[in-house]
């Protein structure tokens, strides 16, 4: 019985793949060997909005590679993994690993793209590791699934598997603690977190780097993102006359601090990471809660009207998905673009392309000019390129008040520590 | 701020808190002083009111803080989606009773609690799977008005729930004590036998408290909607958790009790917010409500109706 039921569940799963693979990516020409590649995103839930406008980056790069037949001799195929549950309702690090696994045991999987959550990462990177398969994340960012000091941890197998298009919240959070300290002039901050791996990461890098800035740090709470009353804790922080409020951490709970912020201290400046960048904030606690938040992205800002390559796929994404791109859009095309030149380097070297062979060639990619400019990683698998970019939400009547890209707007690049 | 205005704010923030954790409270102790069961359903009886609400303000064009109403349109829109979120609430409070309780009442064991679990459980995920995971914002239309208390403010949505909250323990209180219906009821919950002999209609005092129950979580789902401007499909289990827990402090099956538990456990939660943080909120609330058990076995105020065997 429970066979048969296994057995059943498994060709539910494989069709659904394919399913999905069948609606994610071109068709492949007759002769072309078929590269997979997964792609993992909480495509469900409360980030889902998030996940499609990440992933379509990657559909896009692997619909002009094969439109164009960038590499001759071989087409590429997208195959879709949500890692978000419905018990979860946003994602869930167990379905993450599931999801690893699942692309472990795909042999014609040679790259994978993803995760968006850090929580996800953490939990596929061991798995992934062992299967000596690459991932690149254009989203997550905690700090500790690359560092060598959680080597055993997070890559088992010695080598670096867990690639970056961002830079990390060891950036994210002192970075803005210095636009804070030199641009905003802030004396002195209160700092939240949101208990999760995220927000407990981004928020001690930002308070260790406020203090070094001799901003002073008057607190420093943990908020539950189940529970529904913070009025007490910011009732609390607006007593002690903050300059500023930073909230390390995702909309679970961000969304409360923003409403419940702005009705206790509307005058306080308040800041995040990039948890607090997303169109899921906008529908959940809205203007005026919303206004006048800072927020950052681990990424350079994407300019439209920048050159021409800007221009080009600007133009091209927004034929194809009648909207416009997110930062995390292009970090993703990016990561796309990182295994489509890692395949042309193996085509060009004679090498046969595998799994060891692709985590070879991707460590030594040398991308000179994409859209979030020089691409190289490090040893750990980090970009060397590391820039945080500011924004701040300001009301854009003109647009749809729920479009992150025209109510965000781009203020510069965060000073580096 | 001074140390007074602080106490006087966290005041403010837990009397709000507590009225709300009131009202709920009442539904359970309501039901459990009649059946002498522990509906877990309310938990998101109470999240279901505050989606209704939700849907009904937006029916009437509101979106999120944008709209601002006054005089007769913004007691219009308040009733109707009170109304709405009332009735629907109570509806299914009393189907919970006539469709699924009923036919299980000579069943002995927790069979019927177990039941009320089964049906917390079908209502979140219906509301998971028709209106999503995501936090919404539910739109506010009362104006944003507000007073200062020397550095305190006390704005005009408080004093609106303080209000409604009031009145509607008033009119409880009023039919349970004065009408013909809240005498049955009190007089089922006394002893159904005695009761059903002196010709009472047993079953409907019974489906009547479920009705109210519901009733009132539904108002409560939608004053947390006003209050917190949010509407999300786990806000059940966190107020719900604290309502029961204000209803057992105060006394179950005691309605002043169940009032009283509940600006308590408000009250509770502001000040550990204020003074030791905001996660030992939680452990000052349940280990008061052990220390409560151990010495005072029937709540606060205790059981005013007498034990039935």
């Amino acid at each position: 019985m429970i066979s048969r039921r296994t057995t059943i569940k498994s060709l539910l799963l494989s069709a659904t793949v394919i399913a999905g693979a069948g609606g994610f990516a071109g068709k492949a020409e007759a002769a072309d060997k078929v590269l997979k590649v997964g792609i993992n995103l909480s495509f469900t839930g409360a980030d889902a909005e998030n996940a499609a406008r990440i992933g379509n980056g990657a559909t896009l790069a692997f619909d002009e590679a094969n439109a164009k037949h960038e590499v001759p001799g071989y087409t590429f195929q997208l195959v879709k993994y949500d890692d978000a549950t419905p018990t979860a309702g946003q994602y869930d690090p167990a379905q993450a690993a599931t999801n690893a696994r699942s692309m472990i045991s795909d042999r014609a999987t040679v790259a994978a793209i993803g995760p968006q959550m850090s929580g996800a990462g953490k939990a596929m990177a061991p798995i992934l590791s062992q299967g000596d398969l690459a991932i690149i994340t254009p989203a997550s960012t905690n700090p500790d699934i690359t560092d060598p000091k959680f080597a055993a941890q997070y890559r088992p197998a010695g080598k670096a598997i867990y690639f970056r298009t961002v830079a990390t919240d060891a950036y994210q959070g002192p970075n803005m603690a210095n636009y804070m300290a030199d641009t905003l002039k802030v004396k002195s901050v209160y700092v939240l977190d949101d208990t999760g791996a995220y927000g407990v990461g981004l928020a001690d890098a930002f308070q260790a780097q406020a203090e070094k800035k001799g901003v002073k740090i008057l607190g420093r709470d943990k908020l539950d993102p189940k529970a529904v009353d913070y009025s007490s804790i910011l009732t609390k922080i607006k007593a002690m006359n903050p300059d500023a409020i930073y909230y390390g951490g995702v909309n679970q709970a961000g969304v409360k601090v923003a409403k419940q912020g702005y009705d206790i201290m509307p005058n306080v400046i308040k800041a995040g990471g990039d948890g607090m960048q997303s169109a899921d904030l906008l529908k959940g606690a809205g203007f005026p809660a919303v206004e006048g938040w800072y927020a950052t992205v681990a990424s350079p800002h994407f300019d439209e009207a920048g050159d021409a390559k800007a221009k080009a796929f600007g133009e091209a994404y927004f034929k194809k998905f009648n909207q416009h791109p997110d930062d995390y859009t292009v970090t993703c095309y990016t990561g796309a673009e990182v295994i489509i030149q890692a395949v042309k380097d193996l085509v060009k070297a004679k090498k046969p392309i595998d799994r060891s062979s692709m985590r070879e060639a991707i460590q030594h990619v040398d991308l000179k000019n994409t859209l979030v400019g020089p691409v190289e990683f490090d040893g750990n698998g980090d970009l060397k390129n590391k820039v945080i970019s500011v924004f701040r939400i300001t009301k854009n009547d003109k647009a749809p008040l729920d479009d992150p890209t025209a109510q965000y707007k781009y203020i510069g690049t965060a000073p580096m520590s | 701020m001074t140390s007074v205005d602080i106490i006087v704010q966290q005041l403010i923030n837990g009397l709000s808190l507590g009225s709300m954790y009131a009202l709920l409270a009442l539904g359970f102790t309501l039901v459990y002083g009649i059946a002498e069961l522990i509906n877990f359903a309310h938990f998101n009886v109470f999240m279901v009111g505050s989606m209704v609400g939700l849907l009904t303000l937006q029916a009437f064009g509101l979106v999120g803080q944008e709209t601002v109403l006054t005089g007769l349109p913004l007691v219009g829109v308040l009733l109707a989606g009170f109304a709405m979120s009332m009735g629907v609430c109570g509806l299914i409070g009393m189907s919970i009773e006539r469709f699924l309780l009923r036919p299980l009442a000579a069943v002995k064991g927790p069979a019927a609690m177990i039941t009320t679990i089964g049906v917390s459980y079908v209502l979140f995920n219906a509301v998971l799977l028709t209106l999503g995971s995501d936090s919404k914002n539910f739109p506010n239309p009362i104006p944003p008005v507000s007073w200062a208390i020397g550095g305190a403010v006390l704005r005009v949505r408080e004093v609106a729930i303080w209000v409604i909250s009031l009145a509607l323990m008033g009119a409880l209180t009023y039919f349970v004590s004065y009408t013909k219906l809240g005498r049955a009821m009190r007089a089922t919950a006394q002893d159904p036998d005695a009761a059903r002999m002196m010709g009472v209609d047993v079953d409907r005092v019974i489906m009547t408290a479920f009705f109210v129950g519901g009733a009132l979580a539904g108002a409560c789902g939608m004053i947390f909607g006003l209050y917190y401007n949010l509407a999300k499909v786990d806000i059940g289990f966190g107020a719900g958790l604290r309502a029961f827990t204000a209803a057992v402090l105060g006394g179950i099956g005691n309605v002043p009790g169940a009032m009283v538990g509940g600006v308590l456990i408000g009250l509770i939660e502001a000040f550990a917010g204020q003074t030791i943080g905001a996660a030992w909120a939680d452990v000052v609330i349940f280990s008061l409500l052990v220390l409560v058990l151990v010495f005072q076995p029937a709540g606060l105020l205790g059981r005013l109706a007498p034990n039935k065997s």
